[in-house]
């Protein structure tokens, strides 16, 4: 009796792996070749190969569209969200998991359920807020906006991370006369190193992608985020047809997010499975 | 540790209050702050807010398109639960216990779309939808199905339902690797136990398997409820932007019109209100229907 791995059955089982694999991957090379092709050859040839590579629809993009302003405002907001988001996750987190103090379930536990609230009803008092702040279509208050809705998820993953390091070193130090300042800086964080990186990278990709908070918080074009932008060309293309153009600039914004999941693979799906189990 | 209390405090402080601030100002405060906004006729300019006390709660329930909205959302909800339990749970089970050689390679590919920004995914999709040069159209007529053919997402009855594969396009590889895990840790034993007492394999996996990774089924059911209720609205902003006619209003792109494009602030954050109260309730209801005795053999 051939049971489960005999050949017939795995090659059926196969089909469905392979039918699911193309419908994930055509569209994405599909864009990408797109992205070279004139716009009479999207037309004439939606769903093939280019005739030949140009480079005409980044060039385009890149000057006439404004995507080069996106591109450095995406990443001002990324790397600025991102760094924010560790110098108040690591401090409170490093907290929560090591000392002893009256209410601490209780903040734990009021950080960690703000990643089940629905945070669209903030939006509207949060627009008016960083109004009054002078943050509002301002990519320095969106960095902010982002840091701190990242924040549970974040402490969630450090605690979690923390909480393996042996108290020992933190012990011994304390003991040569560290103060826990020193400790904090020179003991924990270098020692979560890793549990840093994967926060980061998917705070990273997070805020990279993100678009429906930078739609409501920024307005003017040059301050537009790459998802913004490309909105916006998407909306136009209804009018100029620039599907090329339009192309290239989903390429530019998806080959960042390609080379972070090529290098930290492991990483960003440890991340974000242990994210979701948290319920 | 040799350090006086007074340090100790003051270390304490460091680490929690900077960060707690923050997340006060930007999330507890602007979500209270949104229940308190819902009692007020609003149309953002500061000194013009009128309380109306629950007139915003009345004209919510006297509004046409809100149980459409909720309708919608609770179809994407149903559709995409449906979905991408079947799918993840078959491509799970074959990945782990089919032996399969390249299973690494579906791996990472079906887990890519999940790192893709929204934007990305709907206008890839918008494309795939598009009634001339779409793939899905040409498709059909590739295949002789001319009559099948219609603009999906300019079409009222065929626009919402267009919206579900691009989710679930996007959310499988998610739900698939956390089942994966679950599978991964069942031991072997229980399988040999089965097959000495004769089970087939379709026995195995409703008695073996799925009882085992029960627990992680209603992890990811209750994250796919959760997801879509608070967040359905980016990919229908995205791709139809709510139309045509209404007909793919979700929650929270009804929110977003009503306060941001029509000036309605006051009225937004009431549907904001229903949105957080209708997502608790479904969430609680959904945990007591799944409360199941932890299976162990």
């Amino acid at each position: 009796m051939k049971r489960k791995g005999g050949f017939f059955s795995r090659s059926f089982v196969r089909i469905p792996l392979i039918i699911w694999s193309l419908a994930v991957l055509y569209p994405i090379v599909w864009m990408i070749l797109g992205a070279f092709k004139s716009n009479a050859e999207i037309y004439s040839n939606p769903w093939g190969m280019p005739e030949s590579f140009n480079f005409g629809n980044f060039v385009d993009a890149w000057t006439n569209y404004n995507i080069d302003i996106s591109v450095f405002n995406s990443l001002i907001v990324t790397g600025l969200g991102a760094l924010l988001t560790l110098a108040m996750a690591i401090p409170t987190s490093y907290a929560l998991e090591r000392m002893r103090f009256r209410g601490n379930r209780l903040l734990f536990t009021l950080y960690i359920s703000a990643m089940m609230i629905p945070m669209v009803l903030g939006w509207i008092p949060l627009f008016f807020l960083l109004m009054q702040l002078n943050l509002l279509d301002n990519i320095f208050g969106l960095a902010i906006v982002y840091a701190v809705s990242q924040l549970p998820f974040s402490i969630f993953v450090m605690t979690s991370f923390m909480a393996t390091i042996p108290k020992s070193l933190e012990e011994a130090a304390s003991i040569d006369g560290m103060s826990p300042y020193g400790i904090l800086w020179k003991i924990i964080t270098p020692l979560s190193t890793t549990g840093i990186i994967t926060v980061t990278i998917m705070n990273m990709i997070q805020f990279w992608n993100e678009y429906f908070m930078a739609l409501i918080f920024l307005q003017s074009e040059e301050n537009y985020t790459l998802a913004l932008a490309i909105d916006y060309i998407s909306n136009e293309t209804q009018y100029t047809n620039a599907w090329g153009t339009l192309f290239a600039s989903l390429v530019i914004a998806i080959v960042p997010v390609i080379i972070l999941y090529a290098i930290f693979q492991r990483r960003i799906v440890k991340g974000m499975t242990e994210g979701a189990i948290k319920g | 540790m040799v350090q006086s209390k007074k340090q100790r405090n003051l270390f304490l402080a460091f680490c929690l209050v900077p960060t707690f601030l923050m997340f006060s100002v930007f999330t507890l405060y602007p979500l209270f702050n949104g229940l308190y906004y819902s009692f007020f006729e609003w149309s953002g300019a500061s000194s013009l807010a009128e309380f109306v006390g629950f007139d915003n709660y009345k004209r919510l329930l006297n509004d046409e398109i809100i149980p459409l909205t909720i309708l919608h959302d609770y179809f994407l909800v149903v559709t995409k639960v449906i979905g991408i339990m079947i799918l993840a749970t078959f491509f799970a089970v074959a990945l782990t216990q089919m032996k399969i050689k390249e299973a690494p390679f579906y791996r990472i590919v079906f887990f890519f779309p999940n790192i893709m920004s929204v934007v990305v995914i709907g206008i890839l999709w918008m494309f795939i939808y598009n009634p001339s040069l779409g793939l899905v159209n040409s498709g059909l007529e590739f295949i002789g199905l001319e009559s099948w053919t219609r603009p999906w997402l300019g079409s009222e009855d065929w626009a919402l339902p267009s919206l579900v594969l691009p989710s679930v396009w996007a959310g499988i590889g998610l739900f698939m690797l956390m089942l994966m895990g679950g599978i991964s840790n069942i031991s072997k034993s229980y399988y040999e136990a089965a097959e000495i007492d004769g089970a087939t394999e379709w026995q195995q996996f409703w008695k073996v398997t799925l009882p085992l990774i029960w627990p992680q089924i209603k992890i990811s059911i209750l994250y796919i409820i959760i997801t879509t209720l608070n967040g359905s609205f980016i990919i229908v902003q995205v791709m139809t932007k709510g139309g045509p006619n209404n007909s793919t209003h979700v929650m929270g792109s009804y929110l977003y019109e009503q306060a941001f494009v029509k000036y309605n602030f006051g009225y937004g954050a009431t549907i904001g209100v229903m949105i957080l109260i209708l997502s608790l309730i479904t969430v609680l209801i959904m945990q007591f229907f799944m409360r199941r005795e932890k299976v162990e053999y």
